[in-house]
C-alpha cells in the first residue's frame, strides 16, 4: 500500500481513464445520508473481509461519489467514514462486469446521546461492531454480592446452565480471561464464580484464537469462543509471597516468610526471618518488596543546599529507618531474629506508609590478636585474647504521610522511632612483653553492660511550586531525639611486672544518661531567569543540645564510693547556621553551577562532677568559614558524559575533643582533651569521564580525584616507658590524597564472550605526631582488575574475574617499618542448567595476602556449592542442597599495619557447613544461570 | 451534529473552495503538539528475560511512574516535520543532551528522511515512504475535538502492538514517530497497550512560520529503510541475549 493521497485523488476523482486488464474490475457507488443526499469528502476505505486490512482508500467527489479502479476480483469490506455519522461498512463482491456499482450508501446519524455519553463523558472507546461485543455491566443492575456468573445471566445473548457452563450466542465459552490474562488456569467457571460482579467494568465476547495457535504462533484460523472480564481499577489486586526453610549440619537454621497483598491503591506487605547463618540485615530484595512504593524516598531529609549542610546526628546501635543490607554476612557467629508489617496507600494525592520492624542479633565474637608496636627506638609486643557476647533489638515505627494540597503545594510529615535495647558481655586476657619475651604488663578485664535507648527523628517539609515555571520554595522543620540509659560493671586487673607499683585492679559501676535533642529547619528558594539560569537560596539551622550524666562508682567489699575523677555531667549546645547562594546554569546538555556559603559553628560546653556542682568548667567557642562549591555535568552526544566537582567541606571539633580534661578511665590508654581546636577543612576535587557505545555494547570510565586536608585533626599519641600511651587532639595541615581511575569493558564475542578490565593509582600521604615526631605515611597504592563473563547458552555461563592490590608504604621515621603489601583475589562463578530443572552452581574466591615486611601470607580459598531443583507446578517450588565454604578456610584472619604497629587478629567465624532448604514462592522460582543487567 | 463548529466551518470553507482536489490538500497546514507519556514499569514489564518477581518488584515499587514528553507536528499539505520538545516533568530544569530526532515527509514525492540518534550514532534514513499494513478497526473516539478511527498494526521488528487513532477530516497521511499511511492524521499513537502513548493536546489549523524543510546540510551515516530495520532488530536481538534493556539506546 503504497499510495499517496494525491494519487488517490487522481485516480478517484480525476477520473482518468486507464485500460482495464482482464480480471480487474471498478468499484463505485455513492456516499449519502439517509436522505440520499450526497455526502462529499467522505473517507472510503477499502479492507480485506479477513482482517480488516486496508488495501485502498480514498473521498467522494462533491456529489458524494466514488470510484476505486483496477481492482483485483476478490471481496471486499468497503468501509466509509463522515463526521457526525455512524461509520459504514458493507461486503462487496464483484460481479461479472469490468464495474460493480454498489449504489447508494445510506449513513447513519451518530446518535447525538450515544456520541456525548460514551464518547466525550466516559472518554471511552466505543465499539461499534465488529467481532467483539462490549457489553457494560452498569446497564444490567444485579444485587450486591452475586459474582460475574450472576451477572453473565443477565447479559443478552448468553446463558449459563446448572453446572455455571456459560454459552455465548449458542455456542460454549471455552475460555475466560481477566483483563486479558488467563484467570488461575484453564477453567472458565473459575473467574465467574469467584470474581464479584461489582469489581468488573465491561465484559467483552469474541471469537479468540486457540490456545494451540497462540503456542506455535501459527493462526489455525480456528477460533473459540473467548470472554474477557475487564476489572474496574479500584479491583485490581493480587498477593504474593514467598516462604524459604533451610536446616543445616553444625545446628545452621534459616528461615524466611514474606507475603504481599496489593490493589490499586494499596500495599500491605509482612516479612520475617530468622537464622544462626549470619545473616542479620534484611536483603535488598526483601527491602523493596516489603516497603513497595516507599523504597525510595528522595530529599526526606530536608536539608537544602549543596553538600555539607547539616549536622550528622546520629547515636548508638543502627539507624533509625531500616535500611537494605549489601553486604555479605557479618563475622563471629549471630542469632539472628526480625519481623514486621508495611502498609502503603497511594493516590495521586495523599500517600500515606506506615511500617513496624523489629530485628534482634545475638551475636559472639571469639578473637585473638597480637600486635608489634614500635616506638622511637624499642619494640613491644601484645597479645590479647578476648570473648564479646552481646544482644541488640530493635523495634522501628515509621510513619510517612506526602498530601498534594493542589497542584502547587506539597507537605511532606515523617515520623520515625527506634526503641533499642542491649547488653554486652566483655571478657578479655591482655599480655604486653617487650624486648624479646619479657612479660611487662598484663591485663584481666571482665566488663559486662545493659543499655536502652530511644530516638525519634521526625521532619514537616513544605514545598511550594510557583506559576512561573522553575520557581520553588521549600521548607523543612525537623526534631530528633536520641537519649540513653546505660549501665555498666567493669572489673579488671592491671599488673606490671617490671614496676608492681603501678598495679591495679579495677571494680566499678558505671551508670550514664545521656539525652540529646536538636531541632533544625532550612529554607530555600529557587528563581529562574535569562531560561538558562536557575538561582538557589538557602538557609539551614541547627540547634543541638546534649546532655550526659554520667556516675562512675568504685566498688569496695560492696560498698559504692563515687569516683570523683570518672564521674561527670556535661552539656554541650552546638548552634550551626548556614546561609549560602548558588546559581546554575543548564543548557543544551550542560549543567554548571557555582555557590557559596558562610557557616557558623557556635559550640558551648558546660562540664563539672555532677548537677550540683558548684564549679562548672566552660567551653565557648565559636568558627566562621566561607565553603565555595562548583559543580559540571557535562551530558554530551553520543552518550558520553563529564563531570566535575570542586568543594570545600568544614567539620567543626567535637566538644569532647575540645574539653581540657585528661580520661584515664582505661590506664594504659590516656585520652586528654585540648582546648586549642578549630574547625578541619577538607578541599576535594573529583571529574570524570563516561562513555558507552550501546552499538558495540563498549563501556569507557575514567575519573580522576584528590583532596587537601587544612588543620585536619588527628589523635597523637605518645607513648611513655610504661608503654602507656597518652592521646590527644592536634590540627595538621597538608595530608592530601589523589588517584585516578580507569574503567574498559567490551565484548569478545557478542551476547557471548565479555572482559572488563580496570586500573587505578591511589597515592596518600598522611601527617601524624608520634611522641611529638612528625611522622608523615605515604602510600602508593596499586590495582588492576579484571573480569571474563562467558555466557555462550541458557545452559552454562561462567562469570570469572581477578583483581591485583599493591600497596607499598612508606614512614618517615620508622623506616624499616617499610611495607609492601600484595593482596590478589580470583574468583568464578559457575551456573550449570541441567535436565529435569536441575541447576549447579559453584562460587569458588581465592584470596592471597602478602606482606614481605612481616611475613605475613595467607591465602584463602573458600568454595560454595550450590545444587538446586526446580519442582512443584508453575515452577513454585525449589530444593537446593548448598556447601558453604567447602574447604573450610573461613578463618577470619586478617591483618593490618601502621608505622607504629603490626596486627594480626583472628575472629572464630562460621565456616564449613552444609544446608537443605526449601523454598516456595507464589509467583515461581525464578531460575536462569544468566544475569540480567537492568 | 456534534463536534466542533470550527471544524465544521472549516470543511465546509474547504469543500466550497474545493475545485481540484490538490487544492484540498495544500490548506492542510498547522501543527499538533502532543504529550508523549512513557509508564516506566509497564516498558520494564516487556524484558521477557525477567521473572514475575523481578517485574512485580519494580511494578510494586515504581507504581505509575511515568514520564512526559512533549512532541511536535508540523506539517502543510505537502511537507511534515516531527520532533521532540520539551521534558514536561523536568521542574528543576536540569539540562541534558537531547538525542536527534527529527522526522520529515515529503508527501508530494513520497520520501522521508528521518535523523534518528541510536546506538550512539546520528542516522539520516532516507527512502520512500512505506506504510504499514494497516487494520481499520470498526472504534471510534474523539480526540481534541476530532472523531477518529481506529487502527492496529504491528511492529514485527520491535515486537510491538500499535494502535493508531486518526482523524479522516484531516487528509494527511503522517502522525507521531514514523507512522503514517492512513486515510487521516496519526491524532493518537499507542504503543504495546499504553507503554508509550502519544496523544494531540493541541491542534492548531494556522499557517506555520517554521522551517520544516530537510535541512541541507546534516551529519550523519545515512542509510535506507532496509538498514535501518536490520540495525534495530540486530540490537533488539542482542540486547534480549546480553539481557540489557534495548529502548535506553533506540526509540522504543
Amino acid at each position: 500500500m503504497k499510495k499517496s493521497l494525491l494519487l488517490l485523488f487522481c485516480s478517484l476523482i480525476c477520473l482518468a481513464s486507464y485500460g482495464q486488464s482482464t480480471g480487474r474490475f471498478t468499484m463505485k457507488g455513492i456516499v449519502g445520508d439517509t436522505a440520499g443526499v450526497g455526502l462529499p469528502e467522505a473517507t472510503v476505505m477499502l479492507l480485506l473481509p479477513k482482517d480488516s486490512s486496508l488495501v485502498n482508500f480514498g473521498r467522494t467527489g462533491k456529489d458524494g461519489s466514488f470510484e476505486f479502479k483496477n481492482l483485483r476480483r476478490i471481496s471486499y469490506l468497503l468501509k466509509v467514514s463522515y463526521v457526525g455519522y455512524l461509520p459504514y461498512q458493507q461486503n462487496v463482491t464483484p460481479n461479472d462486469g469490468d464495474v460493480t456499482n454498489v449504489g447508494k450508501l445510506g449513513m447513519k446519524f451518530l446518535n447525538q446521546d450515544l456520541y456525548e455519553v460514551v464518547i466525550k463523558t466516559a472518554r471511552a472507546p466505543l465499539s461499534i461492531r465488529g467481532d467483539t461485543v462490549e457489553y457494560d455491566p452498569k446497564a444490567f443492575k444485579v444485587p450486591p454480592g452475586s459474582t460475574v456468573e450472576d451477572l453473565i445471566r443477565k447479559l443478552p445473548g448468553m446463558q449459563v446452565d446448572a453446572d455455571g457452563n456459560i454459552k455465548a450466542q449458542g455456542e460454549e465459552v471455552k475460555r475466560v480471561t481477566v483483563d486479558g490474562k488467563r484467570f488461575f488456569g484453564d477453567d472458565p467457571k473459575m473467574a465467574t464464580k469467584n470474581l464479584p460482579a461489582e469489581a468488573i467494568n465491561k465484559v467483552q465476547v469474541f471469537n479468540g484464537k486457540t490456545e494451540q495457535s497462540k503456542v506455535t504462533g501459527v493462526d489455525d484460523g480456528k477460533r473459540e469462543k473467548t470472554v474477557n472480564l475487564e476489572l474496574k481499577d479500584s479491583h485490581k489486586k493480587g498477593g504474593f509471597g514467598k516462604a524459604v526453610a533451610g536446616v543445616g549440619t553444625d545446628s545452621r537454621a534459616e528461615g524466611k516468610v514474606s507475603y504481599n497483598r496489593f490493589d490499586d491503591k494499596q500495599q500491605f506487605s509482612v516479612l520475617g526471618f530468622g537464622n544462626n547463618t549470619n545473616q542479620s540485615g534484611i536483603a535488598r530484595n526483601d527491602y523493596q518488596d516489603f516497603k513497595g512504593s516507599q523504597s525510595f524516598n528522595w530529599g526526606d531529609d530536608g536539608d537544602f543546599g549543596f553538600s555539607g549542610g547539616i549536622r550528622y546526628f546520629g547515636g548508638e546501635g543502627d539507624g533509625i529507618t531500616i535500611s537494605p543490607s549489601y553486604g555479605s554476612g557479618s563475622p563471629g557467629f549471630t542469632k539472628n531474629w526480625a519481623g514486621g508489617a508495611n502498609y502503603n496507600y497511594d493516590t495521586k494525592k495523599t500517600k500515606v506508609s506506615t511500617s513496624y520492624f523489629y530485628n534482634s542479633t545475638d551475636a559472639v565474637m571469639d578473637v585473638m590478636s597480637s600486635r608489634d608496636n614500635f616506638l622511637n627506638n624499642s619494640t613491644f609486643k601484645s597479645t590479647d585474647k578476648n570473648l564479646t557476647k552481646t544482644f541488640s533489638g530493635n523495634h522501628r515505627p515509621s510513619f510517612r504521610l506526602e498530601k498534594v494540597l493542589d497542584s502547587l503545594n506539597t507537605i511532606i510529615l515523617i515520623s520515625n522511632s527506634r526503641i533499642n535495647n542491649g547488653d554486652t558481655d566483655y571478657n578479655s586476657f591482655q599480655q604486653y612483653r617487650r624486648g624479646g619475651d619479657t612479660l611487662s604488663n598484663q591485663s584481666t578485664i571482665d566488663n559486662a553492660s545493659l543499655y536502652n535507648s530511644f530516638a525519634m527523628s521526625n521532619l514537616l517539609l513544605y514545598r511550594h511550586k510557583f506559576k512561573k515555571k522553575g520557581r520553588n520554595f521549600a521548607a523543612s522543620v525537623g526534631y530528633n531525639i536520641n537519649n540513653s540509659d546505660g549501665s555498666s560493671r567493669l572489673n579488671s586487673i592491671n599488673e606490671f611486672f617490671l614496676d608492681p607499683s603501678n598495679n591495679s585492679s579495677i571494680n566499678q559501676q558505671n551508670e550514664t544518661e545521656s539525652k540529646r535533642n536538636q531541632f533544625k529547619g532550612s529554607l530555600s528558594f529557587i528563581e529562574p531567569f535569562a531560561k538558562k539560569f536557575y538561582w538557589e537560596t538557602f538557609y539551614n539551622f541547627s540547634l543541638r543540645k546534649d546532655e550526659v550524666d554520667r556516675n562512675v562508682f568504685d566498688v569496695k567489699d560492696n560498698v559504692l564510693q563515687t569516683n570523683q575523677f570518672l564521674t561527670r555531667y556535661y552539656t554541650n549546645d552546638f548552634t550551626y547556621n548556614r546561609i549560602g547562594s548558588s546559581v546554575r546554569y543548564s543548557n543544551k546538555g550542560l549543567n554548571i553551577s557555582l555557590g557559596l556559603a558562610a557557616q557558623q559553628f557556635d559550640l558551648k560546653g558546660k562540664f563539672g562532677q555532677d548537677q550540683s556542682s558548684t564549679s562548672f568548667s566552660h567551653v565557648d567557642r565559636s568558627f566562621f568559614k566561607v565553603t565555595p562549591n562548583v559543580t559540571l555535568n557535562y551530558d554530551l552526544k553520543q552518550n558520553r558524559y563529564l563531570f566535575m566537582e570542586y568543594g570545600l567541606s568544614v567539620q567543626e571539633p567535637t566538644i569532647a575533643d575540645l574539653q581540657p580534661v585528661v580520661d584515664n578511665s582505661n590506664p594504659l590508654n590516656i585520652v586528654e582533651g585540648n582546648p586549642n581546636l578549630i574547625p578541619q577543612s577538607n578541599h576535594h576535587v573529583f571529574a570524570g569521564y563516561n562513555m558507552f557505545n550501546p552499538a558495540s555494547f563498549t563501556n569507557i570510565y575514567v575519573n580522576v580525584n584528590y583532596s587537601y586536608n587544612v588543620d585536619q585533626i588527628v589523635y597523637n599519641k605518645t607513648i611513655d616507658e610504661n608503654l602507656i600511651t597518652t592521646t590527644k587532639p592536634m590540627n595538621i595541615s597538608g595530608g592530601k590524597n589523589y588517584g585516578s581511575y580507569v574503567y574498559l569493558g567490551f565484548p569478545l564475542k557478542k551476547t557471548k564472550v565479555s572482559m572488563n578490565v580496570n586500573a587505578g593509582i591511589n597515592f596518600s600521604n598522611n601527617p601524624i605526631y608520634i611522641n611529638n615526631v612528625i611522622n608523615k605515611t605515604k602510600t602508593d597504592a596499586y590495582n588492576f582488575g579484571a573480569r571474563l563473563d562467558i555466557t555462550p547458552s541458557d545452559i552454562f555461563t561462567l562469570y570469572a574475574n581477578a583483581n591485583w592490590n599493591i600497596a607499598d608504604t612508606r614512614y618517615s621515621i620508622n623506616t624499616n617499618q617499610n611495607q609492601k603489601v600484595v593482596n590478589s583475589t580470583y574468583g568464578a562463578d559457575m551456573n550449570v542448567k541441567m535436565p529435569k530443572e536441575i541447576y549447579f552452581n559453584a562460587r569458588f574466591n581465592y584470596n592471597s595476602y602478602v606482606n614481605n615486611q612481616f611475613g605475613f601470607d595467607q591465602k584463602q580459598p573458600i568454595l560454595n556449592l550450590a545444587v538446586y531443583k526446580i519442582v512443584l507446578k508453575n515452577k513454585r517450588g525449589e530444593v537446593r542442597l548448598t556447601a558453604y565454604d567447602v574447604f573450610k578456610r573461613n578463618l577470619g584472619i586478617s591483618q593490618s599495619a601502621t608505622s607504629n604497629y603490626y596486627m594480626e587478629t583472628r575472629t572464630k567465624t562460621l565456616s564449613r557447613y552444609f544446608m537443605l532448604s526449601f523454598t516456595y514462592n507464589m509467583r515461581g522460582m525464578s531460575a536462569s544461570v544468566k544475569r540480567s543487567n537492568y | 451534529m456534534n463536534f466542533p463548529k470550527y471544524n465544521l466551518m472549516r470543511l465546509l470553507a474547504i469543500m466550497l473552495s474545493l475545485s481540484f482536489s490538490t487544492a484540498f490538500a495544500q490548506k492542510m497546514e498547522g501543527e499538533i503538539t502532543y504529550e508523549k507519556v512513557t509508564a516506566w514499569p509497564k516498558l520494564y514489564g516487556t524484558l521477557t528475560y525477567m521473572s514475575n518477581e523481578e517485574r512485580d518488584r519494580i511494578k510494586q515499587t515504581w507504581g505509575d511512574d511515568e514520564s512526559k514528553q512533549e512532541m511536535r507536528l508540523l506539517f502543510n499539505g505537502q511537507k511534515s516535520f516531527y520532533t521532540s520538545s520539551k521534558h514536561l516533568d523536568n521542574d528543576a530544569g536540569w539540562s541534558w543532551n537531547e538525542k536527534e530526532y527529527k522526522l520529515y515527509r515529503d508527501m508530494e514525492t513520497e520520501k522521508r528522511t528521518d535523523i534518528i540518534e541510536m546506538l550512539g550514532k546520528i542516522y539520516i534514513v532516507e527512502d520512500s515512504v512505506r506504510a504499514p499494513k494497516w487494520k481499520i478497526m470498526n472504534k471510534i473516539k474523539e480526540i481534541g475535538g476530532y472523531m477518529c478511527m481506529m487502527a492496529v498494526t504491528e511492529d514485527t521488528v520491535k515486537k510491538q502492538k500499535i494502535t493508531a487513532w486518526f482523524a479522516d477530516n484531516i487528509p494527511l497521511g503522517v502522525g507521531p514517530d514514523l507512522y503514517g499511511g492512513l486515510p487521516g492524521m496519526i491524532l493518537e499513537l499507542d504503543i504495546n497497550d499504553g507503554i508509550v502513548v502519544t496523544t494531540a493536546k493541541k491542534i492548531e489549523m494556522k499557517p506555520i512560520t517554521d522551517d520544516i524543510e530537510v535541512p541541507k546540510k546534516i551529519k550523519g551515516r545515512k542509510i535506507n529503510e532496509q538498514q535501518y530495520n536490520t540495525l534495530v532488530a540486530n540490537h533488539v536481538r542482542d540486547s534480549f541475549k546480553a539481557r540489557r534493556a534495548f529502548f535506553w539506546t533506540m526509540p522504543y
